[in-house]
């Protein structure tokens, strides 16, 4: 018993951690807003937690709370110019932020290393501390969605233009899921470099962005257990099909396609609109036989 | 040395503008950002690749990989854009299952060449260079533009003289009238995606060739700089992408040469942002153009 907990102890690790960016990504999907730039506030707020611990002593949880800290500023600053645009130009634009983020990484390699990436991070993290960080944040997550803010996104998402008429403000509320988002992407990313020894920059660059929105499309983007859902499948699947290891990658693209094919909202969530639709459609047949 | 960066960068941006191309006719055509086109650009380089190993011509490789990846790019369209086309989720979706059909072609490719950097074998291409007074270049590079100028000719001849090109921008204008009209909307989504992925493909030998290299995970960069390309063109225009590509490429040789080369990518992603929050529409962009700013 022991041993299956070991062997699988760093996966369960890579899992926590991959539920902590998919909610990151998932809060500005959310409120309709196509942005991908969690990559860039994961890699700020590893790369400066790294630094201050390693390099000057800082306090893990200090460092911690800055880097959330700077994931919120980030966010807040990025929000400014990009509440002119929407769909794929965020998209793109955010995209710009991730590879500004990776090159001047990469840029100044006294700080950070360079390509070589920043080693022999002191390992304070373990899979208690994540799965605390992730238990909070789920609880985080499920008390903003039940709160007016979350109202507010699920109503942006759905129409803007409704959204408005209804007084909610478009450019407060987008506001608020790139802070949010932000401080999730820059914590998780802390955490990441006190976990995992060594990071570099190419971590946190589009590979890492296309993994945290395949999480969010394969789990749904509406509920808080969407995004555990997706991350357990793409942490599971891989394991159940040793035999298929080496194509690993082609069986994540064609899950991909054919997820979004005949699941357009995702595993969980497609699940909840169908049993809702049936509760709803036998409550019409019930109420039909009263009269 | 001016004038040989200048060289330099128009060859390297006419290949910016063949990858571009393909990008933008899609995006322009059915208002999807198709990120496999990267994955068709590297399969265009490896079709080339294995004819030339079999032992045939470069000029047939070149055909046979236009051929080879227009037709990938037309199942990418049937396997991840057909499906969800009518879904309502088109833009969300697409990009989703696009990267799936990139990493599908990825892991292929991969398997292909296990994981290893293939290269031309030696005098596959003659190597021979001219000089001009301070001007150096390879007959590679003469061969490379002139390919380029005559897809490009050839291409705007097709969208812009030709009842295809018509029926094509009658689609991308508004696909319901267009098929009342008459038009089969399924040869247009054939053809231009057809088109896209043999440009990527010719694209991608080019680029094999000229650094003789090529693996599986050679689109990315490109996918990248077609980002900037197209945005900067506008996104959806044809001119404009050829114009950008052309700008990028001659900017990237001139900052690799005077400028720290880390920094150059800074400066052109930098760039990006800055012209998408300006003029979202692009230097060359229609005001018609959908840009998706916000209501005020």
């Amino acid at each position: 018993m022991m041993n299956l907990v070991y062997t699988y102890q760093p996966l369960f690790d890579y899992f926590l951690l991959a539920v902590g960016f998919a909610y990151s990504q998932q809060m500005v999907l959310r409120a309709g807003v196509f942005s991908i730039g969690s990559a860039g506030f994961a890699s700020i707020g590893a790369y400066f937690v790294a630094i201050v611990v390693k390099d000057h002593g800082m306090n893990a949880i200090v460092a911690l709370l800055i880097a959330t800290l700077l994931g919120c500023v980030g966010g807040f600053l990025l929000s400014i110019p990009l509440a002119r645009l929407r769909g794929v130009f965020q998209a793109i634009a955010t995209l710009a932020f991730v590879q500004i983020v990776v090159s001047l990484c990469l840029y100044f390699d006294e700080l950070t290393g360079g390509p070589q990436g920043f080693n022999n991070i002191p390992k304070l993290v373990g899979t208690w501390h994540l799965l605390a960080a992730v238990l909070v944040t789920i609880y985080f997550m499920y008390v903003i969605s039940r709160s007016a803010i979350g109202r507010a996104f699920d109503a942006l998402r759905q129409d803007e233009t409704v959204g408005a008429t209804l007084g909610i403000s478009i450019r407060k509320y987008h506001m608020i899921a790139f802070v949010l988002s932000g401080a999730l992407a820059g914590f998780f990313g802390g955490m990441q470099s006190l976990y995992t020894f060594s990071i570099e920059p190419e971590m946190f660059g589009f590979t890492f962005l296309v993994a945290a929105l395949t999480y969010i499309i394969l789990g749904g983007r509406g509920t808080v257990t969407g995004p555990i859902i997706g991350a357990l499948i793409m942490s599971v699947l891989p394991e159940l099909a040793r035999p298929l290891a080496d194509n690993r990658q082609f069986f994540q693209g064609i899950l991909m396609m054919v997820m979004i094919a005949f699941m357009p909202h995702g595993v969980f969530d497609g699940l909840v609109l169908h049993l809702r639709k049936r509760r709803a459609a036998a409550r019409d047949k019930l109420f039909k036989e009263a009269h | 040395m001016i004038a040989q960066q200048l060289v330099n960068g128009i060859v390297t941006g006419s290949v910016y503008a063949l990858f571009a191309l393909g990008f933008t006719l899609i995006f322009g055509t059915f208002k999807i950002l198709n990120l496999a086109h990267a994955g068709v650009f590297m399969s265009g380089a490896f079709i080339g690749y294995f004819a030339v190993l079999n032992g045939l011509p470069l000029w047939l490789a070149l055909v046979l990989a236009m051929i080879g990846s227009g037709l990938i790019s037309y199942i990418v369209e049937l396997g991840a854009f057909a499906t969800i086309r009518g879904s309502g989720q088109i833009e969300f979706g697409a990009l989703i299952s696009s990267i799936g059909a990139n990493l599908c072609l990825m892991s292929l490719g991969q398997r292909l060449s296990n994981t290893k950097v293939l290269r031309f074998p030696f005098e596959t291409f003659p190597v021979e260079f001219y000089e001009f007074g301070p001007v150096r270049f390879s007959f590679l590079q003469v061969i490379i533009l002139l390919v380029v100028v005559v897809l490009l000719m050839a291409m705007m001849f097709y969208l812009y003289k030709t009842s295809f090109g018509r029926q094509i921008r009658a689609v991308s204008g508004n696909e319901r009238v267009a098929s009342l009209l008459g038009v089969n909307p399924g040869l247009v989504y054939f053809q231009t995606f057809f088109i896209s992925g043999a440009l990527a493909g010719v694209a991608g030998i080019m680029i094999g060739l000229s650094f003789n290299s090529i693996h599986f995970y050679m689109g990315e960069p490109y996918l990248l700089k077609a980002f900037v390309v197209v945005v900067l063109g506008g996104l959806g225009s044809v001119h404009g992408a050829v114009v950008a590509g052309m700008l990028l490429g001659i900017f990237q040789n001139l900052a690799v040469a005077y400028l720290p080369s880390a920094l150059t990518e800074t400066i052109i992603y930098g760039l990006l942002f800055v012209v998408l929050l300006v003029k979202p529409s692009g230097l060359f962009g229609s005001e018609g153009v959908q840009v998706g700013v916000a209501r005020r």
